[in-house]
């Protein structure tokens, strides 16, 4: 089924609200439609969906594998050839520590990047409608659905006082 | 609009598209100034590039004695520059209003990272393996059948990974803070500079989800770059310098470099300030606000620049060994007493009776002044530090004794080519933020009309009081 998107631009937050509750009564689902603004509103301003993320368990991956690989080269290589000095034990945590706090980081920051630049492109690759008046303080409020729903999103719109109608992402794509 | 100059740095424009003309104006204006800065300092980085062939060509790698300087250099740039960083990180986490003008000037410096990077190059080849038996973290010992097998470069390869990621780490912080700018710019453009900015904005829309990932990816990468630059200081000042100077063991002086490049990067930020409000143009975006806070936090870390140098001083001190005596030799009562001195009054003395003022520290030629001191301060404190430990006698060779240091060497006076390094150091450092300039816009776009969300005027009985909010 092709998906087209429709960006109805408000003047304000409370219409902009407003087009989101409307939406929702019109029996659109909340990840069918988003808020665009140019600046970082409060979250639940216009009483949007929460976003969710997986942000964090890159870091946490990397974290983890950079910590193992960590340990198991400091561990490894005491175990490979041990040596008992000063009747201390064969694993000596203080000096692996430095290892395994830098691998623990490289690995977190590696992991980090990637996350970033894979939840950057992969949730988007085509771009839906948009105006370059958001980032001058306008609020988009995009509908992305099915091409039968389209109409009925703009209607919905522009029954809730949207200033201005642009359609885009005018590809094929299936769902 | 707005006249003159603001004393809060917070321009008085009441909508988002006044705030976007207004610093994209400034953002696309080069002006003459900037044009000569550029090319004097681009010719100064050529001379740094020149001075460091010149350096290997004649000297090579083998003798330390002559890249003291050089890795002073190096040292000064990663506790100035690479330090300034985290004034956007710190004060970003505590949601402080002030900072808001000064974010991206600081993050900005993440750049100079790269410069670095290339100064650190040099350095990997000048540090010996650990074949000549100086005691370091690594525990290698060729008498032991064991010990022996530890790998001779792993200082080399540590530090250069670390630095690696600390640059790559502070690169993608300045990228992902300033995505929502420079989809700013990509609105605004055409042609080319549309598609390049495009291409960086990497399909930035502004959805409520772009912005909550963007929260947390500054989040997350501010608490990285912070916990690689305090390792990246650990091993550098460790490996590349303490490890050096036979005798010297002090398990404070590693967090001592590191917190020196706190004070020094808050310096290193009011300078540039100082620098975009006299000469860029920021009069009224940079204003006493950001000058005070910042100013405080400096003379907070002054403070204990004494306690962490008394900290190690009087453990030396009180031990007074044959090994303590020596490094005490060294680098503060010997050759570079001088230098140490300097350090000394322009890191705390200056600052403390400076700053202790209201007058001054409540100024903008005050918190100026003793950042230009302090930075003087770390240029000579980097001196006494790695200049006398690279000039120690039989680094590199077993033969000699790694566990004290019997002769204090002389001084060692810069050669030509030593100032060439620094002046490219220095000049490269400058011409890299400024170029970085022409890309990212050095006042944070997005978190001025964020601002605006947070800031009303009300009435106060007979009076009108500004009420600052802030996001849960």
């Amino acid at each position: 089924m092709a998906i087209r998107s429709v960006l109805g631009l408000f003047n304000n937050e409370d219409t902009a609200a407003d087009a989101l509750d409307a939406l929702n009564e019109a029996g659109f689902d909340q990840s069918e439609y988003e808020v665009l603004t140019g600046t970082p509103y409060p979250e639940g301003t216009f009483g949007e969906a929460e976003p969710v993320h997986k942000l964090y368990r890159f870091p946490l991956i990397g974290a983890a594998c950079g910590f193992i690989v960590g340990l198991l080269l400091t561990s490894g290589t005491q175990l490979a050839f041990p040596l008992v000095t000063g009747g201390k034990p064969i694993l000596s945590i203080p000096p692996m520590a430095i290892i395994m706090y830098e691998g623990t980081m490289l690995g977190a920051i590696l992991f980090t990047v990637v996350g970033i630049i894979f939840e950057s492109r992969l949730p988007r690759l085509l771009m839906g409608a948009y105006n370059t008046k958001i980032t001058e303080g306008a609020i988009g409020v995009a509908v992305t659905t099915d091409e039968t729903k389209v109409s009925q999103a703009e209607d919905v719109l522009r029954n809730a006082g949207a200033e201005d109608l642009k359609r885009g992402w005018e590809t094929e794509q299936n769902r | 609009m707005h006249n003159g100059e603001s004393q809060n740095g917070q321009a008085n424009l009441a909508t988002p598209a006044g705030i976007n003309t207004d610093l994209l104006k400034r953002h696309g204006n080069t002006g003459k100034l900037f044009r000569s800065v550029l090319l004097v300092t681009g010719i100064m980085f050529l001379v740094g590039i020149v001075g460091i062939v010149l350096r290997l060509l004649e000297d090579g790698t083998e003798n330390t004695r002559v890249w003291g300087y050089h890795a002073a250099a190096f040292a000064f740039i990663l506790t100035t520059a690479q330090g300034a960083v985290m004034v956007a990180i710190a004060p970003r986490m505590a949601k402080a209003h002030w900072r808001r003008p000064i974010s991206r000037v600081a993050e900005m410096f993440a750049v100079v990272g790269i410069v670095n990077l290339l100064m650190f190059i040099p350095l990997l080849s000048v540090l010996p393996s650990l074949e000549d038996g100086r005691r370091s973290l690594w525990f290698y010992n060729a008498a032991d059948p064991i010990l022996s097998k530890v790998p001779v470069y792993t200082p080399h390869i540590w530090a250069s990974l670390s630095l690696i990621f600390l640059v790559l780490s502070g690169l993608m912080l300045l990228w992902v803070s300033s995505l929502a700018d420079l989809a700013t710019i990509r609105d605004s453009s055409s042609g080319r500079k549309h598609r390049f900015f495009a291409w960086l904005a990497n399909g930035w829309h502004g959805t409520s989800k772009q912005w909550f990932m963007k929260y947390h990816r500054i989040g997350i990468l501010g608490a990285f770059y912070f916990m690689m630059l305090i390792f990246t200081h650990f091993l550098i000042a460790t490996d590349f310098d303490m490890a050096l100077i036979p005798g010297w063991i002090d398990a404070l002086f590693p967090i001592t470099h590191a917190a020196n490049s706190l004070q020094a990067g808050c310096a290193t930020v009011i300078i540039a300030m100082f620098v975009l409000r006299r000469f860029g143009g920021y009069g009224d975006w940079i204003g006493l606000d950001q000058f005070w806070g910042l100013g405080k936090l400096m003379f907070a870390l002054s403070l204990l620049w004494f306690w962490f140098w008394f900290s190690s001083f009087i453990i030396l001190w009180y031990g007074s060994r044959p090994n303590e005596e020596s490094v005490l030799n060294l680098i503060i009562r010997g050759p570079y007493q001088p230098a140490f001195m300097a350090a000394f009054i322009l890191n705390f003395i200056a600052p403390l009776f400076m700053m202790m003022w209201n007058p001054v520290r409540k100024s903008i030629w005050g918190p100026t002044l003793v950042a230009t001191g302090i930075l003087i301060g770390t240029f000579f404190d980097r001196i006494r530090l790695y200049v006398s430990a690279y000039s120690i006698p039989g680094i590199g060779d077993s033969s000699v004794d790694k566990h004290m240091l019997h002769e204090i060497p002389q001084t060692v006076m810069p050669h030509f080519i030593d100032y060439m390094i620094w002046v490219g150091a220095i000049g490269g450092s400058v011409f890299v933020y400024m170029l970085a300039t022409r890309i990212f816009p050095i006042i944070n776009i997005w978190e001025q009309k964020e601002l605006l969300l947070y800031k009303f005027h009300k009435k106060l009985h007979r009076t009108e009081v500004l009420v600052l909010g802030k996001p849960d």
